[in-house]
């Protein structure tokens, strides 16, 4: 605690303001020359690396594609093996219907 | 004899029940600012509701100012909390719900979390890529400390200006968590003010930026920015959050906190705890501190002079660090080469209000040049502004608290 606040004045409210826009500035800046300096690093690091060339035939590439090709169409759906068909429980229906199972005799008139 | 005892006892009863109930205090005295407050309740839930401003805030906030206005209900008990201390031996006498929630105000746990949370949902990579966009972020600040001194001078104690000026970071946790350290009787008003002017970004910020900006600078095309590695969005939080910690002890619980989430995220090896940090305990802390908050503004401490020169300060808060991060841009274009100028439109973004200022400067952008796409270039700022709202909070805590 750098000012206690039983009594403030006016000169310091005004010193604690310009104090305090002067740190955050000062924190910030700080932060901008840390991280432009890690950035250099780091671009500097991936520059200076051996940049792994990767230099195939033509051959090989239509080997690698058409291997490819080959597995993609050779892939199958994933079935989800859950049935999806739903018992309906109808009041009646002609295929469970008792009296399509019963053998009906011709009424004999008399 | 017997049936004339038991009908007064019964009268008494029922004399009982009324006098405990709500509605009878409402004809008492003390009714009247809770009847105000109830509406006032109301408005604020109709603009969460209907006008969707800040809505996971405002909602609960507006629901705590609502349960707590409830005569007779208990639910949150300032005796509790006054003199800015905590009175533990008064909470076994019959502390409310909201009382004990209102703890993780008080503490300062709930406003951590959520930068905790925020810090997951954050991508520093524009800030990473353009580090210059820290400077942005500072000058935004200023907004924070000219309306301190303004407070103070409206009549507001030191404590109280810093708590109010903190409105100008535009960031609402911070604002929380200054206000229940430095000021706690300010906290209904000041977080209401807070999210109010955060959904008003787009509404506030335009017009300033407009009136400080040519035609020409608004159609600036930024340069595009370095792509930016793993390695660097990993170091970058643990950077930060060693060196502002070190710097400023006062601010290591938010800057800290703000850099874990990040770090979850980035790292790529636990996205369990990023997912959850983002979602389940930044919406539970979300609702903890909207209703706690909303419990503060009772009619003693809202229905206040204080509480319009609260709105007021807050709305020049928010315009005077807009108008700084906007300046602050131009200036610096005094220094840039041509090629590498930045679009001052988003030094707007400086105030955190993320992501919601960088849009608004990507909006501005586009009707000035309808090709021009500032919305990367204005997340470095506004994640800057994140940074230096903390870091604003952090020193007056270590100059008024």
């Amino acid at each position: 605690m750098i000012l206690l606040q039983a009594n403030w004045d006016w000169s310091q409210v005004l010193w604690t303001s310009l104090i305090s826009v002067v740190l955050v500035f000062a924190v910030l800046v700080l932060l901008v020359f840390i991280m432009q300096a890690f950035g250099k690093v780091v671009t500097w690091h991936r520059a200076s690396k051996p940049k792994q060339t990767l230099s195939l035939h033509e051959e090989e590439v239509a080997a690698i594609m058409t291997a490819l090709k080959l597995y993609k169409s050779d892939l199958h759906d994933k079935e989800s093996e859950v049935l999806t068909i739903l018992s309906i429980k109808r009041a009646y229906s002609p295929w469970s219907s008792k009296i399509h199972g019963l053998t009906q005799l011709p009424d004999r008139k008399f | 004899m017997m049936t004339l005892l038991q009908s007064n006892f019964a009268l008494e009863s029922i004399e009982k029940f009324f006098g405990s109930m709500g509605f009878t205090a409402f004809f008492s005295g003390m009714g009247v600012g809770n009847f105000i407050m109830i509406l006032i309740a109301f408005f604020l839930l109709y603009l969460a509701i209907k006008k969707e401003y800040e809505p996971m805030l405002m909602m609960t906030i507006a629901f705590g100012m609502l349960l707590t206005n409830l005569p007779g209900a208990g639910l949150f008990h300032e005796e509790l909390f006054a003199g800015g201390h905590v009175h533990w031996a008064d909470f076994k006498d019959g502390a409310g719900l909201l009382d004990y929630l209102y703890l993780g105000v008080k503490l300062g746990i709930y406003p951590c979390l959520i930068f905790v949370g925020v810090g997951a949902m954050t991508d520093f990579g524009p800030l990473i890529a353009n580090p210059k966009s820290f400077l942005l972020g500072a000058a935004a600040q200023i907004g924070i400390f000219a309306t301190f001194i303004g407070a103070y001078a409206l009549g507001f104690t030191p404590e109280q200006a810093g708590s109010i000026g903190i409105i100008g970071g535009a960031d609402g946790p911070t604002a929380i968590f200054l206000t229940a350290r430095l000021a706690p009787e300010l906290l209904g008003p000041i977080a209401v003010a807070a999210y109010s002017y955060m959904a008003l970004v787009p509404v506030i910020q335009p017009p300033i930026m407009k009136l400080l900006t040519t035609k020409e600078e608004r159609e600036i095309k930024m340069q595009q920015l370095r792509p930016v590695t793993k390695k660097e969005k990993i170091l970058f939080p643990i950077i930060i959050a060693s060196i502002i910690s070190l710097l400023l002890p006062d601010a290591a619980p938010l800057i800290g906190c703000l850099m874990l989430g990040n770090l979850m995220k980035e790292c790529g090896v636990v996205d369990r705890l990023s997912k959850t940090v983002q979602n389940e305990l930044m919406n539970i802390v979300v609702i903890f501190l909207g209703l706690t908050v909303g419990a503060t503004a009772t009619a003693d401490t809202f229905l206040k002079l204080e509480t319009i020169k609260i709105i007021v300060m807050g709305v020049i808060a928010f315009g005077v660090a807009t108008a700084c991060g906007v300046l602050f841009a131009k200036l610096m274009n005094l220094f840039l080469k041509d090629g590498s100028k930045i679009n001052p439109l988003i030094g707007s973004a400086g105030v955190s209000a993320v992501p919601m200022a960088a849009r608004v400067s990507q909006k501005v952008g586009q009707e000035a040049n309808p090709s021009n796409f500032l919305l990367m270039h204005a997340m470095g700022p506004n994640v800057a502004g994140v940074v230096g709202s903390a870091v604003a909070a952090g020193l007056l805590l270590s100059f008024l608290g």
